[in-house]
């Protein structure tokens, strides 16, 4: 059996809305119905079969190839199996994903694992704004599960964010971690202003200290963390070699909001 | 032992000797169906300050305390298939030697999987028999290898042995255990007897203990 293969024919003339595309939704079909499903997101209609090119049998392991930043909720609400894109994606990148696994050889849009409960994503690229936040009619944002973007991150950047795992390889924009209830966000390179702005719970660890921080943080100083050696040792696991330590420097805050949230510099 | 029972010494041990250790943190051991609370339970010493981590599906607690923080894992795995009371009496000229001897071979049966020396350091000072004079006491001092009492009672020493320590071996399987005896025994004698160590045998309870029984001779050849 190969991979359900989904390659993309031209620019569609419209934006898409691919959440019909997971595994759970596509056992039991077979390809005609596949290509029947409808995927427009206008007046106008458009079906898989319009779009792309359909080709493998695999429907537990799905792939989009020649996908655009117009390709939105690739992975949306997906439980099992996987799903790579050799490409970008679109806005609502695995939205409310509960399990799984998603791999995104390029970039995606807006609200990538927003809400998501379970699974990991993994981004090569940049994501937009509001990555790991809340999505459309939710009151939180990622609720469990590993959001993994080696690139950059857009602003607010976990917002919300319940519990679950945010590692940002690149560099993350304005309020990334605001108003977070709970949850860690692993920064390997700098962040922008107001990180951890209103911040409840949770955890923001930058590996380069931040240039500007929230005045409303306070300095509990230098000291170990065993906590830190596990997060690492798990993330050698995993295959990223962070090199967190065990030291690092820990900030108490938002005091603006419950205040019972950290940052942790590493020493 | 109950389940609820257990529940209850496993929180009292792990709040009483490795919470209050500087520097100590608790990992759950084994999986299992059934579940225990570890940090779960203890958390609450954290007094509202406690953070609960998920690293890599397991979860952790995050107890601020005076030297730090106590890393404790939330739940920990129970099983009622495993084997107890796998042990070795460590026989010798000075209690230093004999201690000596034990710290070796606990070194080398903590790198042994699906095993644990279930005591403080891995070593016992008070080993026991089943029953006693007392109405009520189970168990009692093991006095055949107590070495204050060689003139009163049926003494399993000779006259020249000081000190007894037992390492007593817990195990998932029974052949763990005795690949565990058997790592302890060679490494207790490659002390050599020069340095004091002058038996090494196992309590065996009248064969009353249960159903596995270890054989020395066995296990080491």
């Amino acid at each position: 059996m190969s991979a359900l293969t989904f390659e993309l024919k031209g620019k569609p003339d419209q934006r898409l809305d691919l959440s019909p595309l997971i595994p759970a939704k596509l056992n039991d079909l077979k390809p005609k119905d596949i290509e029947a499903l409808a995927i427009g997101t206008t007046r106008v209609k458009l079906s898989v079969g319009d779009a792309f090119k359909v080709k493998g049998n695999d429907a537990g392991s799905l792939r989009f190839v020649g996908t655009d930043g117009r390709c939105d909720k690739i992975g949306a609400g997906l439980t099992e199996g996987e799903i790579v894109v050799e490409g970008d994606a679109g806005a609502y990148l695995g939205d409310a994903m509960k399990g799984g696994k998603i791999e995104v050889k390029g970039g995606a849009g807006v609200l990538a694992g927003a809400s998501m409960s379970g699974g990991s994503i993994t981004i090569a690229g940049d994501a937009g704004e509001r990555a790991a936040g809340i999505a459309v009619g939710e009151t939180l944002g990622m609720r469990g599960g590993q959001l993994t973007i080696n690139g950059n991150a857009g602003p607010l950047l976990g917002e919300r964010m319940r519990r679950g795992f945010v590692i940002v390889g690149g560099n993350a924009g304005d309020y990334a971690g605001g108003r977070m209830v709970a949850g860690t966000i692993l920064f390997k390179r700098g962040v922008g202003r107001y990180a951890g702005f209103g911040l409840r719970r949770g955890s923001l660890i930058f590996i380069e200290a931040p240039k500007d921080l929230l005045p409303t943080f306070c300095d509990c100083g230098v000291m170990e963390f065993d906590y830190l050696r596990i997060l690492d040792r798990w993330l050698r696991t995993t295959g990223q070699h962070v090199g967190l330590g065990d030291r690092a420097r820990r900030l108490m805050g938002d005091m603006a909001a419950l205040g019972k949230g950290e940052m942790l510099i590493v020493a | 032992m109950d389940t609820n029972k257990l529940q209850t010494q496993l929180r009292n041990r792990v709040g009483q000797c490795v919470l209050t250790s500087p520097g100590s943190a608790c990992f759950a051991g084994l999986e299992g169906e059934k579940k225990l609370k570890l940090g779960a339970s203890l958390r609450f010493f954290g007094d509202g300050w406690q953070m609960s981590k998920r690293v890599g599906g397991r979860r952790f607690w995050r107890i601020p305390v005076m030297d730090g923080e106590f890393v404790c894992e939330a739940t920990t795995g129970l099983t009622k298939k495993a084997v107890g009371g796998g042990n070795l009496l460590v026989l010798g000229k000075s209690h230093a030697a004999v201690l000596a001897a034990c710290e070796r071979a606990v070194r080398v049966i903590d790198d042994v999987p699906e095993v644990i020396t279930p005591f403080p350091g891995g070593i016992v000072r008070s080993g026991s028999k089943v029953g006693s004079k007392y109405k009520g006491q189970i168990a009692s001092t093991n006095d055949a290898y107590c070495p204050t009492l060689k003139a009163a009672v049926k003494t399993a020493l000779p006259l020249d042995v000081e000190a007894v320590l037992e390492i007593v071996i817990d195990g998932l399987t029974k052949e763990s255990i005795a690949k565990a005896m058997r790592a302890g025994m060679h490494a207790i004698a490659d002390g050599g007897a020069e340095q004091g160590i002058t038996h090494i045998t196992a309590g065996n309870y009248g064969g009353n203990l249960g159903p596995h029984h270890f054989h020395l001779k066995e296990i080491i050849a």
